[in-house]
């Protein structure tokens, strides 16, 4: 809990600020006017019946897809314009709602191509041969087998990640999204059809994330799930935020009890 | 197997290995299905063709192209190149940076259609359907090209280029870049997500494989000395993706192997074929030719049915280090 302390004054001002985001397909308004602030240090839940738009609020938030409006503000940086490449780069990293692994790399290949500052990753880099990259590569495998031991993986790093279970793959992209550094995780239902056992597993993981000051935003349909993990939980219905606080004090609220909680 | 023959088999044989090492980088490892590579070896060879020869005023006149700057080797190997990695930087900016993968590869085909076309007809162009005869082969001012010893030097020069093209390719496909690549091939939203630019990526591999394309063509058309549209259809794109197919896409010793099996041995061998009296009268002129599209067609269909990863798949990449595999 050293870290978290640490990062306390950080907790001050929010991680990620998105505001009045609109993202429209042609008529249907996916998301309509949404505004939501991430803590830092905390795990952040959005929940919502099917359809609210929590899916691409994520991905709008990531940048994976164009916002149609609205401004999102992360760590301090408008970052509204900013591709999701670049997005990735300074820290702001998303998982998928459906298996998102590189197939035919290996597992530790699938952790080892998210690496920033490997100085054999750009084409000149390449041409300048094995010598110019290897102390890097060291470094790096090193780092990614770390992350393996730690996620009880460390037995399958040559097996390619398309053979792993769909739960095994889950695991693959949040140590994929860590060997970014990232400050903000973005998870899009990391428990969805994942075997129970891993789900508690992944429910420790991030535990263990949050309590190293790793901020997170979750899109999670369990609703013990959140919550037992979430900090605060944001409520979305029909692209627009209908609440947020903690899930207890969520159940209290008439109207996001008739619009979810209930139905 | 007279020396002619020897020769024409390995000059052939080099520049098919050459133009599967550059289909291969993108297509096998970065997912790019370029049906428009043939078009990155024709401009290599046709800039090749004018940068080596006199203007076209020479020999009477016979023929029109634009240029000729009788420029010493290997400067005209080297402007192929750069004209294949140049031709790469508008085709790329067009066609990879908004269009869905399928879509791609439509337009790259469309591509190959319309720039045949547009050199048939652009007759005072680079010589329009007739193309461009009496390219003077590479050092042909200081060494008499009809002797065998010049034959086997540009045997020599062709393998100095296959070394050069296969080290590039290497460094490549095996270092971090090369994951990169693969990781884009794989699913490119996801490697968007972990700070890839797919754009940059492939605009990159695309030039790469554009300039190793146009090496090639400089080479061929030093050795046949002529070059037309009619060497440079659409369908030779397919030969070359039916070799990377067979061989093993993502792998260089595959796109070898690959250039080895359908390009050279299976050419080659069908083309004894329609040497052989007997077999060449069988059925209507123009026959066993067609058939050796269907078979390429076939190859290509079988291959991906049966052994979609080809002879020589691409390897698992296992670190030093690491625990050795559970046997399931």
């Amino acid at each position: 809990m050293l870290a978290a302390t640490e990062l306390a004054p950080a907790a001050e001002r929010p991680m990620l600020v998105a505001s009045d985001i609109h993202r429209h397909f042609e008529g249907l308004h996916a998301v309509d006017g949404t505004s939501i602030d991430v803590p830092a240090g905390k795990i952040t839940g959005l929940i919502g019946p099917n359809g609210a738009g929590k899916s691409t609020l994520l991905a709008v938030l990531a940048g994976t897809l164009p916002a149609t409006s609205g401004t999102i503000v992360f760590d301090g940086e408008d970052v509204t314009s900013s591709p999701a490449y670049k997005r990735a780069r300074h820290g702001l990293v998303r998982t998928f709602q459906l298996p998102s692994e590189f197939a035919r790399l290996t597992v530790l290949e699938n952790l080892l191509v998210a690496a920033p500052k490997n100085r054999g990753d750009t084409l000149l880099g390449a041409l300048r041969g094995r010598s110019y990259w290897i102390e890097d590569e060291r470094r790096l495998v090193q780092q990614a087998r770390a992350l393996l031991k730690r996620f009880g993986m460390s037995a399958k790093e040559s097996e390619y990640a398309g053979t792993m279970s769909g739960g095994q793959k889950r695991l693959i992209e949040i140590m994929r999204a860590l060997m970014l550094g990232p400050r903000l995780l973005l998870l899009d239902e990391p428990m969805s059809g994942v075997h129970p056992k891993i789900v508690l597993e992944i429910q420790h993981y991030l535990e263990d994330l949050r309590a190293e000051g790793l901020t997170i935003l979750m899109v999670e349909h369990e609703l013990h799930m959140v919550e037992r993990l979430c900090d605060t939980v944001v409520v979305m219905a029909q692209g627009k935020v209908i609440g947020s606080g903690t899930m207890s004090s969520l159940r209290r609220q008439r109207e996001i009890v008739d619009a979810y909680l209930v139905g | 197997m007279n020396t002619y023959y020897a020769v024409n088999l390995l000059v052939y044989a080099g520049v098919d290995i050459i133009a599967c090492l550059a289909l291969n980088l993108q297509f096998g490892v970065s997912g790019i299905v370029n049906f428009s590579f043939i078009v990155f070896q024709a401009v290599g060879a046709y800039a090749a063709a004018v940068l080596s020869m006199p203007p076209d005023t020479a020999n009477g006149g016979f023929q029109h192209y634009i240029g000729g700057y009788e420029l010493p080797f290997p400067i005209p190997w080297l402007g192929g190149a750069i004209a294949g990695g140049l031709l790469a930087i508008p085709v790329g900016f067009v066609v990879l940076r908004k269009l869905r993968s399928d879509y791609q590869a439509i337009a790259l085909l469309v591509l190959s259609v319309i720039a045949n076309a547009v050199i048939t007809n652009a007759d005072k162009f680079l010589g329009g359907a007739a193309g461009i005869a009496l390219v003077p082969p590479p050092l042909s001012d200081r060494i008499d090209p009809n002797t065998e010893s010049y034959q086997y030097l540009y045997v020599g020069i062709t393998a100095v280029c296959v070394v050069i093209a296969l080290v590039v390719a290497n460094r490549i496909v095996n270092s971090p870049y090369g994951r990169s690549l693969r990781a884009m091939r794989e699913r490119e939203l996801a490697a968007t997500a972990i700070g890839k630019n797919p754009v940059q990526l492939k605009m990159t591999i695309f030039i790469v494989g554009g300039l190793i394309a146009g090496l090639s063509g400089g080479i061929l058309v030093g050795f046949i000395q002529v070059w037309a549209p009619s060497v440079w259809l659409y369908p030779e794109t397919i030969i070359l993706f039916a070799a990377i197919i067979v061989g093993g896409r993502g792998n260089n010793i595959g796109a070898i192997l690959g250039a080895l099996l359908v390009p050279v041995g299976f050419e080659e061998i069908t083309r004894f074929l329609n040497n052989s009296p007997s077999i060449a009268n069988l059925g209507p002129p123009g026959l066993i030719p067609a058939l050796q599209w269907v078979a390429i067609g076939l190859l290509i269909i079988g291959f991906l049915w049966f052994r979609p990863e080809g002879v020589r798949p691409e390897s698992r990449r296992v670190f030093e280090g690491a625990p050795v595999r559970e046997d399931r």
